[in-house]
């Protein structure tokens, strides 16, 4: 798969809102206040208020729903929106829970990022598929993003 | 990309090769699993398999409000990979959208009947562009070499089988052709 690097993304999370057992799984809500992204094309920052609505399925599979802005330093915003899955084994999930660091290599952090912006500059982002690989740090995740060619 | 206009802006002429340096450098700081070497990613993945769909005749709804919708009935076709292998049941189909930019949103639902009977069903959401010879082409129904224009996918599953249920754990992209009698599509799964 051919690919190049379209952003580094940084959000930032306060405690979630667990919101415990609902119909399809285990329910998490993320909220995210702020963060950074920075790659050769644009750069920028995330504004607060979008989030991560989490789902821990029966399989043990965590689906992420990830919706948030982003600002870049000259203006322009960009809606963001992805679509992931994270799994591993259970005591590597079990480490991530505790707010430690454990290196992204030993379990499994993918997600599909989709854009949206009207800022003529930006419009690529309107028309590429991308694919994004997570790092779970213990102040919010980092996620290296690759527009797939 | 494989037409020059879509690609993004150049990073203007006085782009810092520090800060591009910088961004190529920063998902190994991130612990990425993806190797990074002069600004080209490896970004790692297997095939999944080759998907081969047939389609009956479009419904062309026309202008609606999102823009131009077409629906694509799914009539049959097949799939092999290394992993599994079968045929597509009819029922599905293709919710086509050409918006307003020019970019054609693909939204597809059907089910996959492995060889030794397992159901998958499987969506996916995508993206097709190019240059307007291209696509016209393709609009008349010739064949057109898929690098000059853009189809990728990013499909997902769903299985209660044990043996697939591997398919229910990956994040897949799918590069495309449009073909007369139908598209094919050439799934990675990504490590």
């Amino acid at each position: 798969m051919t690919s190049r690097l379209l952003m580094t993304l940084q959000v930032v999370v306060p405690p979630p809102q667990k919101l415990g057992a609902v119909p399809q799984g285990t329910r998490v809500i993320a909220p995210i206040t702020g963060g950074t992204f920075e790659g050769p094309r644009l750069r920028g920052k995330v504004l607060p208020g979008g989030g991560d609505w989490t789902l821990l399925r029966s399989d043990g599979v965590l689906e992420l729903d990830l919706r948030i802005t982003l600002e870049t330093d000259d203006g322009a915003s960009i809606g963001m929106s992805s679509f992931g899955i994270r799994h591993g084994p259970p005591e590597v999930l079990a480490a991530l829970a505790r707010g430690e660091s454990v290196d992204p290599a030993r379990y499994y952090f993918r997600t599909a990022p989709r854009f949206e912006t009207s800022a003529p500059p930006y419009a690529f982002l309107n028309r590429l598929i991308a694919i994004a690989s997570g790092d779970r740090r213990p102040g919010g995740p980092i996620y290296t993003i690759e527009e797939i060619l | 990309m494989p037409d020059s206009e879509n690609e993004g802006p150049r990073p203007p002429s006085g782009v810092r090769r520090r800060d591009v340096l910088k961004a190529a450098v920063a998902p190994v700081l991130a612990g990425a699993t993806w190797a990074v070497k002069g600004g080209e990613t490896v970004m790692n993945s297997r095939p999944l398999m080759t998907v081969r769909i047939t389609a009956a005749p479009p419904q062309k709804l026309g202008t609606v409000p999102h823009g131009t919708r077409t629906v694509v009935p799914v009539t049959g076709g097949d799939f092999e990979g290394p992993r599994l292998r079968g045929k597509i049941l009819p029922g599905g189909g293709d919710w086509l959208l050409l918006r307003s930019d020019d970019v054609l949103e693909l939204d597809l639902r059907i089910t996959l009947e492995t060889d030794d009977q397992a159901l998958v069903y499987m969506t996916f959401q995508g993206l097709r562009h190019g240059p307007p010879d291209a696509i016209a082409a393709l609009g008349r129904g010739e064949v057109v070499d898929p690098a000059r224009y853009y189809f990728r996918t990013l499909p997902r599953f769903e299985t209660s089988t044990e043996k697939y249920a591997f398919l229910n754990r990956i994040v897949a992209v799918g590069v495309g052709e449009a073909r007369p009698d139908g598209a094919v599509h050439r799934i990675d799964e990504i490590l």
